[in-house]
């Protein structure tokens, strides 16, 4: 590929969450986290798993897996530290992975009618295609509005 | 002391420490503004004092204890707080409001550089019932918000269920028998 026709394409890195590879817009993603402990408290908030401390700062997490892939999982001991907003640098959120990221370019289909808020797209690989997700949105999922209940999601 | 707004646990200069109570409910431990209490006590020394009260709207209250002509609600922090129900040992009362608190017990007291705001992301009851984190001993500690106990209108009904229930007495007792 030259690097004209890499002009139109975006990165993206490339995660896992228990057995799916999922992709985030690189511009969103702050860092890969090594894995630290992860506090928690009692809260009402779904999807927030804790919080972790990194680089003197308090990063909420969610538990994106319970999300994408139906369950939690104890597997994903790193963190992948994104933006909410690209625009807000201090509005950081994090959600565990397994620690094998990698970075990949590629052009994205858009999403299906019938796909889940949070997928933004569908990133074509050379392999595989994998879904791109909207963190923005994922973070603000909230399963009372798709009749998801997960019931009394306390404490953490 | 100020809230921040940005989360950040760099350390501060000593001058801005807090001192902080920190207790445990269910297995979770929690700080609250040592100012923000007047008095702890064992519950088996409060038990002659209080009385029950029917408050079917607001499990987390079931008494209530008179001290210095103000009644103090008894609030459970295991309900409050929606964790699993455990055995409290001890009553936080607290100062300026008419909340007590039943904890399991109070771990030391310490000093805190700063309370941290909630991140945005939590935006449940929560909101309500901390103040903001603390970072104390590589361990993030949710910071009691005293006012998040009870809100105005809770303790609106509270007063209302308590007078109802009391009513009835002094009926009786003011009826020749």
């Amino acid at each position: 590929m030259n690097a004209q026709q890499n002009t139109g394409q975006r990165s993206f890195v490339v995660l896992q969450i228990g057995p799916r590879r999922f992709a985030l817009p690189a511009e969103t993603v702050v860092e890969l986290a090594p894995p630290v402990r992860l506090h928690r408290f009692p809260h009402t908030s779904p999807l927030l798993a804790g919080v972790i401390v990194r680089r003197g700062r308090i990063v909420p997490v969610y538990d994106a897996a319970s999300l994408l892939v139906g369950r939690s999982s104890t597997a994903q001991r790193f963190y992948l530290i994104a933006r909410r907003r690209a625009d807000q640098a201090s509005d950081l959120g994090a959600i565990a992975v397994n620690g094998e990221c990698e970075l990949a370019s590629g052009d994205v289909l858009p999403p299906a009618g019938d796909r889940s808020a949070w997928v933004a797209g569908t990133l074509a690989l050379p392999d595989d295609s994998v879904e791109v997700l909207d963190f923005s949105a994922l973070a603000a999922f909230h399963p009372a509005n798709q009749n998801e209940s997960r019931g009394a999601e306390l404490p953490s | 002391m100020k809230l921040r707004t940005e989360p950040n646990v760099k350390p501060r200069r000593s001058h801005d420490t807090e001192r902080v109570i920190l207790f445990f409910v269910s297995g979770q431990m929690f700080a609250i503004r040592a100012e923000a209490v007047q008095e702890i006590r064992s519950t088996d020394s409060m038990a002659g004092a209080a009385t029950e009260i029917e408050t079917p709207e607001l499990p987390k209250v079931r008494h209530a204890v008179e001290r210095g002509h103000q009644t103090y609600y008894v609030v459970n922090a295991c309900l409050h707080f929606h964790l699993p129900i455990s055995r409290p040992a001890l009553v936080l009362i607290l100062r300026q409001l008419r909340v007590a608190v039943l904890v399991d017990r109070i771990d030391r007291m310490a000093e805190i550089s700063a309370v941290y705001a909630l991140p945005q992301a939590f935006a449940g009851e929560e909101r309500r019932w901390y103040r903001g984190l603390a970072y104390l001993d590589d361990t993030v500690i949710p910071v009691i918000d005293p006012n998040g106990f009870i809100s105005p209108e809770e303790l609106a009904y509270l007063d209302q269920s308590r007078n109802a229930s009391t009513a009835p007495n002094e009926l009786e007792r003011a009826l020749p028998s």
